[in-house]
């Protein structure tokens, strides 16, 4: 419980506009878009810039406080919810984008911009930053680099790690890092960066970043193809890859998921088909002809049931744009909506469709699957409602199973979203006791008291019950 | 978890459904597009945050406290969110709830009580009492008052939005409503006949829009029907929390237009024509579904109306300039009209429609809002009047008269070149003489 006298010191420090302590703003930084769990933090601070962090990181340390690092909150594994309480510590204030420097092509921001903003600060110099997770107009980069964010075009670009060049920020115990640089190649020790991104904020907390930029492709042409079974899309996926055609975009949507998004966005999405694939080639005009008749082709061999080509660069913008609230406009079929990252070797996609309906019936689960299909990277959501605790039940089963099967064709629990405090069972059942010991000893060694982000990716150490606040309870 | 009472915290009258705010998942999609948060980087002044406080209330997690009351009316309701929702989750509706909960926990202290009531309840129902007030003060500057008494004691409020309201309010004409002739007769080939909802702001302050709109209707062939036993449409009590009235007038006008056997209800103010596409919701349970289903389907901004239709061009005149169309949210937001107010602006010959960034955030004017919350008004619209200037445009279109006073009173106080209009004044310059 901390004193009045704490928090106006703490004030003083930090401003008095950027220290939360009331019982309303308390509350809803207890959150973020994973379902079914939320805490209560016991004070929400926003530092403009690295004097006020420190000072932040310093009152932690003096009142015994864990620290939970926090974005824009739109994370859907857990990642920024103060699960022990303490302190919330967002970086939204310190947006400032520094540095574009167009001679090294790289940028150099803060840890708050939005990923939109940089996009867009980019593009108008020519240059382009590829990673476009489904939050980008919301999400914020250093809330990108620590889940390790993907996006829809991560099948030709990759996904934010590959755009990461340097990091600074600071340990809990408030000891400035920096590792990387501007250089292309740098193998001075151990690469902390490359540690540091998809760490969930349970190392340190990263303030400054500095990414890759690169140019923008020349050309883009963007197809639908409708499909009256989804298990013909996985295969035209499958068939893509293996014809040595690398779309930069390649993402599927199921029958459900279709009829979701076209309740919200009524773009004139085929309601009755089973499954469609969006699919996007871009870079030299010469390429792009080419990689478009071999797409073409493929769709054509494997029977798509009807295929089309996007008129301009504004239906496919919108195409993608509507592609991108799939999670949310499940949420218009049921309250809760809880989605999974199952990503598999792209062979296996066919058979993880076949899988996913399966059990859809063995469950009795209302499934929408949509996802990266291009990089094996399925979102099959759950739409339920956390009061049906049955059903909760059922819906928690179905993706223990699917996870069986995901792990046994050689798959991953998470593709792109994170382990937080969603997924931590399922981590240590894909890399067993001995790979979590290991990454127990990084974490230690960066975090000895295990003040930092508490209660993620490990699920050891259980937090007493008394603070644990699950499905929007509170204390 | 226990099942939470229907209403948890909150006052069983004319509380928001639990679904409503239940179907909330957390995106935060609509942090993009709030203009609080863009102007507080707070959480519970976002969409996301305020639904999140409605469902600690319902939960009964948290008590309805006054930090909630001041984010209903810090909200304002440009239903921003609700376009951005892929979840169709509708925090504005949300929020105008909390408003009446508000008025419920705390109700307003006399004077400032007594002033209220007698605005939301004597005075907006009645034309006659509203038109025939000597005070150069109307509805919304009265609401702003009552607020800031209320909230701030009379001496600290007054300068501040006395200045701005003697700043915004331009000179008063005599109200429309007693000259417009009841019945105007189509012109040309007759397409049909429209009853208009003739909105007290555009009576009082715009008459010469509403004429224009009146004018324009029969031009292109329709006969207009303009009663004047007309009510406020309830807008600005549904946004200030008294509901009880908001209904009374709306059943008033739902008799009024259905038994004027109209084609279609058409207004020209955007926030009539969300309120009116709302009587549905507003009145359910309390007049028959049939009739309230009748009424909805009738009802059309005049853009919406004119584009539906088909817009005779024949006889346009040239109108050679350039103009930026600024979106009201009761149009934009509030009833998903972006298409049709640019579609009559692009079949007038001559025009050019260059494109504001931003064209769809608030001008800052949100009822009462830009009174109470001067500050934050005031940086809302310089962000607008910024991307205004930015076009270059010779005027600044828009089709609301709340944005219309706030934009008008923005470009006086900046200096800037451009006129503002309302669409349908606009379009009213390519009409044959």
């Amino acid at each position: 419980m901390l004193t009045k006298a704490a928090i106006d010191r703490l004030r003083q420090k930090v401003g008095t506009g950027n220290v939360y302590h009331e019982r309303e703003d308390l509350l809803v930084y207890g959150y973020d878009g994973t379902p079914e769990t939320a805490g209560i933090p016991d004070v929400a601070v926003f530092p403009q810039d690295g004097e006020g962090l420190k000072a932040a990181l310093a009152f932690c340390r003096d009142e015994g406080l864990s620290l939970t690092p926090r974005g824009a909150g739109t994370g859907i594994s857990g990642g920024s919810i103060p699960v022990r309480g303490g302190m919330v510590l967002g970086l939204t204030r310190m947006n400032r984008i520094i540095e574009i420097d167009e001679e090294n092509l790289t940028a150099t921001v803060e840890a708050g911009v939005i990923t939109v903003d940089l996009f867009n600060a980019v593009a108008s110099r020519g240059l382009f930053y590829p990673p476009d997770p489904g939050s980008q107009n919301v999400s914020t980069l250093g809330g990108n680099i620590a889940e390790n964010a993907g996006g829809l075009r991560g099948l030709k670009y990759g996904v934010t790690r590959n755009y990461v060049m340097a990091l600074s920020g600071l340990l809990i115990d408030g000891t400035e890092f920096f590792t990387g640089g501007k250089c292309v190649k740098d193998v001075a020790g151990y690469s902390l960066r490359d540690l540091l991104v998809g760490s969930e904020g349970t190392l340190g907390i990263i303030t400054e970043a500095t990414v890759r930029l690169i140019t923008p492709p020349q050309d883009k042409r963007t197809f639908l193809a409708y499909f009256r079974d989804i298990r013909t899309a996985g295969e035209a996926v499958s068939r893509i890859i293996a014809g040595r055609i690398i779309p930069a975009t390649l993402e599927i949507m199921d029958k459900m998921t279709i009829n979701c998004v076209e309740d919200y966005a009524a773009i004139g999405l085929p309601r009755q088909m089973e499954a469609l694939l969006l699919i996007e080639v871009d870079g030299h005009p010469a390429v792009v002809a080419e990689e478009a008749d071999g797409v073409r082709r493929i769709l054509q061999e494997v029977k798509a049931d009807e295929v089309r080509l996007a008129a301009n660069a504004a239906e496919a913008a919108r195409l993608a744009a509507a592609r991108r609230t799939a999670l949310s406009a499940v949420a218009r079929v049921s309250p809760t909506t809880i989605i999974e990252d199952a990503t598999v070797p792209r062979s296996c996609l066919a058979e993880t469709f076949a899988e996913i309906e399966r059990l859809k019936e063995k469950y009795k689960v209302r499934v929408a699957t949509y996802g990266h299909a291009g990089d094996g990277n399925l979102h099959p959501t759950a739409a339920t409602d956390e009061r049906n605790r049955e059903e909760i039940a059922n819906v928690h089963a179905f993706f223990s199973e699917l996870y069986d099967k995901v792990l046994s064709l050689g798959g991953t629990v998470s593709g792109e979203h994170g382990i937080g405090t969603a997924k931590k069972a399922y981590l240590l059942r894909q890399l067993g006791a001995g790979g979590v010991a290991v990454m127990r000893r990084i974490k230690d060694a960066f975090d000895p008291a295990g003040c930092l982000n508490p209660g993620k990716i490990f699920l050891d150490a259980p937090a007493p019950p008394s603070t644990v606040h699950p499905g929007g309870k509170d204390v | 978890m226990s099942e939470p009472s229907p209403a948890g915290n909150f006052r069983p009258a004319d509380s928001p459904s639990y679904e409503s705010i239940l179907q909330c998942m957390r995106c935060g999609f609509c942090l993009a597009v709030c203009p609080t948060y863009a102007l507080t980087n707070r959480e519970r002044s976002s969409p996301r945050g305020r639904a999140a406080l409605a469902r600690a209330v319902a939960e009964g997690r948290l008590e309805f406290t006054p930090a909630v009351g001041e984010e209903a009316y810090f909200c304002l309701d440009c239903k921003a969110c609700t376009t951005a929702c892929p979840a169709g989750v509708r925090v504005g509706t949300i929020m105008e709830f909390c408003r009446s909960q508000e008025q419920g926990f705390r109700p307003p202290s006399l004077p400032a009580g007594a002033l209220r009531d007698f605005i939301l309840k004597r005075m907006l129902p009645s034309p006659a009492l509203m038109e025939g007030s000597l005070l150069p003060l109307r509805l919304y500057q009265r609401l702003g008052v009552q607020w800031a008494v209320r909230r701030f004691g009379i001496n600290r409020f007054l300068p501040g939005a006395l200045a701005k309201m003697e700043g915004i309010l331009p000179a008063l004409e005599k109200p429309l409503r007693l000259e417009l002739p009841e019945v105007i007769p189509a012109q040309g080939k007759k397409r049909g006949r429209v009853a208009f909802f003739l909105g007290c702001a555009m009576s009082l302050v715009f008459p010469e829009v509403s004429r224009q709109t009146a004018r324009i209707l029969s031009q292109q062939g329709f006969e207009v029907v303009t009663p004047r036993e007309v009510k406020c449409c309830g807008a600005p009590h549904l946004a200030e929390g008294d509901r009880d009235t908001a209904r009374r007038l709306a059943l008033t006008n739902l008799d009024l237009f259905l038994g004027l056997e109209a084609d279609a209800i058409v207004t020209d103010c955007a926030g009539c024509g969300c309120a009116l596409k709302e009587y549905e919701e507003l009145l359910e349970g309390h007049a028959d579904h049939g009739r309230l289903g009748r009424f909805r389907a009738k009802v059309r901004d005049v853009s919406e109306f004119l584009a539906g239709a088909g817009i005779r061009t024949e006889e346009l005149r040239p109108v050679p300039m350039s103009v930026t169309y600024h979106e009201p949210c009761h149009l934009v937001h509030g009833q998903g009209l972006s298409g049709p107010p640019r579609h009559l602006i692009g079949k007038i010959p001559g025009v050019e429609l260059r494109e504001m960034k931003e064209s769809n955030w608030c001008c800052g004017m949100a009822g009462s809002f830009a009174l109470k919350e001067r500050e934050a008004s005031r940086k809302l619209l310089e962000r607008k009047l910024a991307h205004v200037r930015a076009t270059g445009a010779d005027a600044l279109v828009t089709a609301n008269p709340g944005c219309h006073l706030q934009l008008a009173w923005g470009v006086r106080e900046l200096g800037m070149k451009q006129p503002v209009l309302h669409v349908v004044e606009l379009f009213g310059r390519a009409l044959p003489a």
